[in-house]
């Protein structure tokens, strides 16, 4: 008798779980699975955006197309310099910046905020300021003449194909930096003080007490921060659109975001910009797959 | 050494916090005078007649405001939907075992990895066919939820206690009464965070703007700001006063409840750390 009634109790729980979850799971099956699935399907199809004829059937043309065309291999050039160009400065400098305010027992919250502060701002906010920065006559010409000592030498910083580069890569370390130096200091936060503690009385100093205790301990934030602003780069889009329309160069910074919105957009291209976004989603699910199995392989971090 | 670090890290926020000081001040510019070289941080004089050219617009048609309350609107009305759709979801993850509960999570988060750019078109041309764009609807509808929010819930319900639900089921209280008079009103601090973390994104919202609003009266801050730079004769005092106005808010709302923020920061470096 008893076991009947549990199992009631059981199959009341499970029908409510189930009504609870339901609204999301419609939700994303209308605006997440299906169209990612009707990406792949219009992908396969050459279709115009405002046109009525109905789309023709060129199967994986698309595709090869793209992978011959060197504005797509261009595309994929501009998103990997900018992605590693970013996250690596980003991975070494969220650190240290951590590291250095956890190491002050004051103004944490300070410096914090005052890091944080870029990614609380619209990207076009961002955009928009820095192009003024960037402008021949702005801030940046003025501090880089400073600092290296020269009078009056523009650096093209939206105009030269490197410079315009560095340009991107800058808005969005600026951008971020304080949002992953915010994640290091509480991967910091959780190593426990006994550790540091233990290797101070076996005679570790503070330089090889961070190399051979925090940094190991560090692995699952350190992927973590790997995976996120890599992922996060590869979406760019804002400041490379804002750049170019106000005249940047297209070509040094037509990351692939930029690239799928032109076809579809400007080119009214549909079929070929749904078979770009189908490569950026494998290239994006191939990274998480990437890091993550690079987050196993190390072994467990044991305390012990 | 340890002056060393202070002097880093002092320079560091300098450094950049200056671009949003720039931003301020150079708003309250006379055009020629930002481009001056050397850059006077201190402004001669309050020049508001940026601000007042922003409003105006470069066309006199005074559509920022209208712009402003759309942005209003869409980032208030998303993050309503998120909280209660987030916490729903969160709930029934996390408090309802039932077959097939972690392949739905697993599902949801999978979501995550989708590129919003991946998706764009196909959800511009569903639109479409709904007959919904240029509209609020049309705004909102791809961000009624989204997985991290849904994570965030559901990683604060799980430790709710129990026997409060347990002792209301008692008394005879219905499910969804139980949801919404006892889970919603007690998990303010992930609520406040996703919340804010969710109007904040949506104030920020460029791409999908982009391309559902048509007319000039359903376009966002965003786009009103990219319409500035886009100008052949940019008025750059004017475009930054554009920038500060759309900027206080968020701002404000930084400075304010900057625990938030920082909350919503660390809360993702928990999942994998």
């Amino acid at each position: 008798m008893r076991r009947i009634l549990k199992k009631g109790i059981e199959h009341k729980k499970a029908r409510w779980g189930w009504f609870f979850v339901l609204p999301s799971m419609a939700f994303f099956a209308v605006f997440s699975f299906y169209p990612i699935v009707n990406a792949l399907y219009t992908s396969l199809f050459r279709k115009r955006l405002l046109s009525l004829r109905p789309p023709t059937f060129i199967g994986l043309e698309n595709y090869e197309y793209l992978l011959k065309s060197p504005d797509f291999w261009n595309s994929i050039k501009a998103t990997f310099i900018f992605t590693l160009g970013t996250f690596i400065p980003i991975l070494v400098f969220s650190l240290l910046l951590a590291a250095f305010i956890m190491s002050r027992k004051r103004f944490q919250k300070f410096f914090q905020m005052a890091f944080y502060s870029p990614a609380v701002l619209s990207s076009v906010v961002a955009a928009a300021i820095w192009l003024l920065i960037l402008d021949p006559r702005g801030l940046a010409n003025m501090g880089a003449n400073f600092l290296l000592g020269t009078k009056g030498v523009d650096y093209k910083w939206l105009a030269s194909a490197n410079m315009v580069r560095f340009s991107t890569i800058l808005v969005y370390f600026w951008k971020y930096i304080g949002y992953f130096t915010i994640i290091y200091i509480t991967g910091l936060a959780s190593i426990p003080q006994s550790l540091h503690e233990a290797a101070k009385i076996d005679g570790a100093n503070g330089w090889k007490d961070f190399w051979h205790i925090t940094i190991p301990l560090l692995k699952p934030t350190t992927v973590l921060v790997s995976i996120m602003s890599m992922l996060q780069c590869l979406k760019t889009f804002s400041t490379q659109y804002l750049f170019t329309q106000s005249g940047a160069p297209l070509e040094p910074i037509n990351v692939i975001t930029l690239n799928i919105y032109n076809t579809a957009i400007r080119d009214h291209n549909i079929g070929r910009a749904s078979a770009m976004s189908i490569i950026l989603f494998i290239i994006m699910l191939f990274f998480t797959w990437l890091q993550f199995k690079a987050s196993r392989s190390g072994g467990e971090v044991d305390y012990m | 050494m340890d002056v060393i670090i202070w002097a880093l890290l002092i320079a560091t926020a300098l450094l950049i916090l200056s671009p949003i000081v720039f931003m301020f001040t150079a708003s309250l510019m006379p055009a020629r005078d930002i481009v001056k070289m050397p850059y006077r941080w201190i402004p001669e004089e309050l020049y508001l007649d940026n601000y007042a050219q922003a409003i105006r617009g470069n066309d006199g048609s005074y559509i920022y405001p209208r712009n402003i309350l759309n942005s209003f609107i869409v980032a208030g009305l998303v993050s309503v939907t998120t909280v209660l759709l987030s916490a729903l979801t969160g709930y029934g993850l996390a408090k309802f075992p039932f077959k097939g509960r972690n392949l739905v999570f697993l599902l949801i988060m999978a979501t995550m990895m989708i590129p919003f750019e991946a998706i764009m078109i196909p959800l511009y041309l569903v639109a479409t066919s709904l007959n919904i764009q240029n509209t609020y609807i049309g705004l909102i509808l791809p961000f009624l939820t989204n997985a991290f929010g849904i994570f965030l819930m559901r990683q604060y319900l799980i430790t709710f206690p129990d026997e409060i639900l347990d002792a209301a089921r008692i008394d005879g209280s219905g499910e969804l009464s139980i949801f919404w008079r006892i889970i919603l009103p007690n998990s303010a601090p992930a609520v406040a965070t996703l919340a804010i973390l969710t109007f904040r994104s949506q104030w920020d919202n460029l791409l999908w703007p982009l391309l559902i609003s048509q007319s000039e009266e359903m376009k966002t801050i965003p786009l009103y700001i990219v319409k500035f730079a886009m100008e052949k004769h940019t008025n750059e005092g004017a475009m930054m006063a554009a920038a500060s106005i759309a900027s206080i808010p968020i701002l404000i709302l930084f400075i304010t409840l900057s625990k938030y923020f920082v909350s919503g920061a660390s809360l993702y470096s928990s999942r994998k750390g």
